[in-house]
């Protein structure tokens, strides 16, 4: 690699660099400062954030491919990678608060989520299987220590153990499927093995290579059959790492789906029907069991099983479309999924654990504005327009119709109006229930910035799509 | 593009709800609500002047593009069937707040504010030129909706609301998936008056046509897929009641006209046999459950059914009587039938029964009041000389000529209506006043008379003189019929 080529190497990765670099001054700062001053990680690690979002935004102008061709920074990393500094900053907000709550506040906290972030940009740029698995690595290490960090809480570390078992099983087995990949195209770059395989009939050897990497990457966003972790450590973990992995790490691992499977690699394969069929067991899966839930936490980890599924349709549908109907159902879910997990985040105060469904009861009349909130983001999940969710639910149909997939357009709206039945559940018991006790929500500013922010951005993508379309439309066509 | 009327007239009433959140005194909300309502309604009446009734062309059009990479745009326009109906909702909303007045008696606010949401989407799914802007107002209502009757409903209001929700959601959804399957159809575009102008191929307009068939059809509701409507009915607070019965029903027989058969011609002529032996099946069926009632709004309820089902068969009979006939029928019913769901809640605020089995004599205490009943009553059962008489005779000429065995259907479930509207009126009006003996019952005030009276004059106003009304839908519906011949003769 000569020179000139690793300066742009660097430039190409220098949103990269801001995280990590900023991570571990943190990190060295976490020793230094004296216990109850770790408010300053907040504003420290938002403001990394913030410098990694405007250096990804000056750097969006072109393509770069960088370090021998592992890694690329195109529009296709940068919408993602958006999405992803959303998810942390909110996720930042909404810790302040709540880790004082919980006790958990210490530099740690935020350096790991910071770690969590710089991995999903790797996974998100990642042009080779290796550095996926890196990317996706240090991702999953950093959520598998922030899901016990409630260390004298069983259920966190029971979820912690859970999932760090079952993840390194996956992980496992997409190397596994990797090394297979290796051993017959003689490379485990995306393109390269594209042209490896271009003309021949698809090698069996290979499509079970598929099928190991297939099942590693739907591990990381819950579908089913790789969704039994999933309940538990969203239950488990601490609210805020609950909402960040809801969002963050599944459009991570949606990205690098994406980068995979939209590759001709896959494409030559008849995966997409493996694919259809992941989707409808998954979104069928999640709004069934989601049904019988009275745990808020577990309810909303079954919805995100749900919602994987409906995104996962518009992997099957493919072409341009599809791969930007699921770039904009992510943004959109991750406005209103942290909107709801906000919710649920500042209901959390002294012995009030607002974790149980029937605790909402009668909200709506001691709280009117923040019922509205949750009214908000409870409908736009359940895809009623005019909020995001409608309309991010809306394009991936338009995606499916398009490859004449009517068939499951029409399971997919069927299984919506199952998992539209729980969510209005909930606005029943908010609404619709006599209050049972008073409410001290936990409304820090930031918080109350985080709830107005999302609730914007639901509403505001659900009125006003024309933008975040063209955004979505133009970052999936990469260049 | 001249002055945006429509958008005024829609947008008055979301301005307005989002003005309640700041009023504090629960008078300010009624006086602000009422005002807004009443302009909305002044709007809509210079809408109506303004309307040219010898053109079927779409007027107060206003284009304004919205998602261009996927065609959509905001297009608004009315022809004289939407006119119509935008100013039914408007007259409705009025008298639905002046019918909340003291009937709401928690969280007032929010009420009005969900009141003047549900108008402000009701008036856009009529005058929607575009399909997904109808979607998104179509689909919206059941927001609203579902708040009006599940936190101010009866005792079962709870599972009311779930039912009402799950069952529109259920249809609309499918109607989801048609939308976007004609758009890929026709040319890419959601503007109706291009999909209109398509030419499909028979095939996709059958698979279409039962796509749509579902949303509506829950919608107006026609049976089997009525269930949901006696509960969300009886549940509903006296003014969603009359939204429910008034504008909501309207929807689904307005999609029929909007979409099915301008859109789907051939298919539509195709099954208009079997949607015809579903209307006729929906007004004997429902009459006859209308029959066995001894709940006051449960009786309005199903025989809501059986009027609907005169408007489909209207509808279906495809030609110009049936069509103007089911038209006006939908517009009566709205005004008779919200005037039911009113005088029902006005007794039900004094007494707090609705069992016609608790009632007698009530002509001897609430005179006026049991004389408008008797008005309205005789006007749901369509007496000559108001309004549903024309309107349903029109329809019985039209069906007759369509299908002998579903005309003689009509007039069997119009004789019904008859024998349970009389009944009711005889078991509730006259006889001893049992009824005085246990309930202070006052007659009508000045506001109640308000909100009837109009009602009252549009009962007689159709029933007399029909003329004006039959003229604002006439070039619509003459142009509709040949979307529906002129394409199948031409093939």
């Amino acid at each position: 690699m000569t020179a000139a080529a690793l300066l742009q190497s660097v430039i190409a990765s220098l949103p990269e660099i801001v995280v990590v670099t900023g991570a571990c001054i943190l990190l060295i700062l976490g020793q230094l400062v004296r216990k109850g001053q770790e408010h300053f990680f907040v504003s420290a690690s938002i403001a990394i954030v913030l410098v990694a979002a405007l250096a990804t935004l000056m750097l969006a102008n072109e393509v770069r491919p960088a370090y021998s061709g592992m890694f690329i920074a195109d529009r296709f990393a940068v919408f993602f990678k958006l999405v992803f500094y959303l998810a942390t900053i909110l996720t930042f907000l909404l810790s302040r608060k709540f880790a004082d709550i919980e006790g958990i506040a210490s530099s740690e906290y935020y350096v790991l989520l910071l770690f969590a972030l710089f991995g999903m940009m790797i996974m998100a740029s990642a042009t080779d299987l290796l550095s996926i698995y890196v990317g996706l690595e240090l991702m999953v290490l950093c959520t598998y220590v922030l899901t016990g960090f409630m260390r004298r809480e069983r259920r966190s570390n029971e979820a912690a153990l859970k999932y760090v078992i079952l993840g390194a099983v996956s992980t496992g087995i997409f190397l596994y499927g990797v090394s297979l990949v290796y051993g017959l195209t003689g490379t485990t770059q995306l393109d390269a093995m594209a042209r490896a395989v271009t003309g021949d009939p698809l090698d069996p050897g290979l499509l079970l290579a598929v099928v190991f990497i297939v099942a590693g990457l739907v591990f990381k966003v819950g579908a089913v059959p790789f969704h039994m972790w999933l309940p538990d450590v969203y239950e488990g973990a601490p609210t805020t790492i609950t909402a960040f992995m809801s969002v963050g790490p599944k459009a991570a691992g949606f990205a690098v789906i994406l980068r995979v499977f939209l590759n001709p690699l896959v494409a030559a394969s008849d995966a997409w029907i493996i694919v259809a069929v992941i989707a409808v067991v998954t979104m069928a899966l999640g709004s069934f069991v989601a049904l019988v839930q009275d745990n808020f936490k577990r309810l909303l980890a079954y919805s995100s099983i749900a919602h994987a599924g409906f995104a996962i349709f518009g992997v099957v549908a493919g072409g341009q479309d599809g791969i930007a109907s699921v770039m904009l159902y992510m943004l959109i879910y991750a406005f209103m999924n942290l909107g709801i997990f906000g919710a649920v985040i500042m209901m959390r105060n002294g012995d009030f654990s607002g974790e149980v469904i029937e605790d909402y009861a009668g909200f709506a009349k001691l709280h009117p504005g923040l019922a509205l909130l949750m009214l908000i983001y409870l409908f736009s999940l359940a895809g009623i327009p005019p909020t995001a969710g409608f309309f991010a639910k809306f394009y991936v149909l338009v995606a499916l119709v398009e490859r004449g997939f009517v068939t499951l357009a029409v399971i997919a709206v069927l299984l919506s109006a199952v998992a539209a039945y729980f969510y209005i559940r909930i606005v029943m018991v908010i609404y619709m229930r006599e209050p049972e006790r008073a409410f001290e929500p936990a409304l820090t500013p930031m918080v109350r910035a985080t709830l107005a922010f999302t609730a914007l951005g639901t509403i505001g993508i659900g009125l006003f799509p024309a933008w975040f379309l063209g955004l979505a439309q133009q970052s999936a066509s990469g260049g | 593009m001249g002055f945006p009327l429509l958008s005024l007239i829609i947008f008055t009433p979301a301005a307005g709800a989002a003005v309640l959140m700041f009023l504090r005194s629960d008078d300010a909300v009624r006086w602000t609500a009422l005002v807004v309502t009443v302009l909305d309604l002044v709007f809509s009446i210079v809408l109506l002047a303004g309307f040219d009734t010898t053109t079927h062309e779409m007027q107060f059009t206003e284009t304004v593009p919205w998602v261009p990479a996927l065609g959509i745009t905001y297009a608004l326009g009315v022809d004289g069937i939407s006119a119509l109906f935008v100013f039914l909702t408007a007259l409705l909303s009025w008298i639905s707040v002046l019918a909340s007045w003291v009937a709401i008696e928690r969280k007032l606010k929010a009420f009005m504010a969900s009141l003047l949401a549900m108008q402000a989407l009701m008036l856009g799914v009529f005058s929607s030129l575009d399909l997904f802007l109808f979607y998104v107002f179509w689909e919206a209502m059941l927001i609203p909706m579902y708040l009006i009757i599940g936190v101010w409903g009866g005792e079962g209001r709870v599972y009311a609301a779930f039912k009402f929700f799950l069952y529109t959601l259920a249809g609309s959804l499918l109607f989801l998936v048609g939308v976007i399957a004609l758009y890929f159809h026709g040319g890419e575009t959601f503007d109706i008056l291009a999909l209109t102008a398509q030419d499909l191929p028979f095939g996709v307009q059958s698979w279409l046509f039962f796509a749509f068939l579902i949303a509506f059809a829950v919608k107006v509701p026609m049976v089997p897929v009525h269930t949901w409507l006696p509960d969300a009915h009886v549940q509903a607070p006296t003014a969603g009641s009359i939204i429910l019965a008034g504008v909501l029903l309207k929807m689904g027989a307005y999609g029929f006209l909007r979409f099915s058969l301008p859109m789907l011609p051939e298919a539509s002529v195709y099954f208009s046999p079997l949607m015809l032996a579903l209307s006729a099946l929906a007004i004997v069926y429902g009459g006859l459950l209308a029959l066995a009632q001894d709940d006051l709004k449960k009786l309005v309820a199903y025989s809501s059914i059986s009027h609907m089902g005169f408007v489909t068969m209207g509808i279906f009979a495809l030609n110009i009587r049936g069509l103007e006939g089911g038209i006006l029928q939908m517009f009566n019913h709205g005004v008779t039938t919200g005037a039911l769901f009113l005088f029902v809640g006005l007794i039900y605020e004094r007494t707090h029964t609705r069992s016609i089995a608790d009632y007698g004599g009530l002509m001897k205490v609430a005179p006026v009041y049991t004389v408008f009943l008797a008005l309205f009553t005789l006007s749901s059962m369509a007496l000559p000389g108001t309004n549903s008489f024309v309107g349903e005779l029109l329809v019985l000429s039209g069906g007759f000529a369509a299908n002998l065995a579903v005309g003689a259907a009509a007039v069997l479930g119009a004789t019904l209506g008859a024998a349970y509207l009389l009944g009711m009126y005889r078991r509730v009006a006259l006889g001893p006043p049992s009824v005085g003996a246990r309930f202070k019952i006052r007659d009508v005030n000045a506001r109640e008379m308000v909100a009837i009276l109009p009602l009252a004059v549009f009962v007689l106003w159709v029933g007399l003189y029909p003329k004006p009304f039959l003229d604002i839908i006439d070039a619509s519906v003459t142009h509709l019929l040949t979307q529906v011949h002129g394409r199948e003769n031409g093939q």
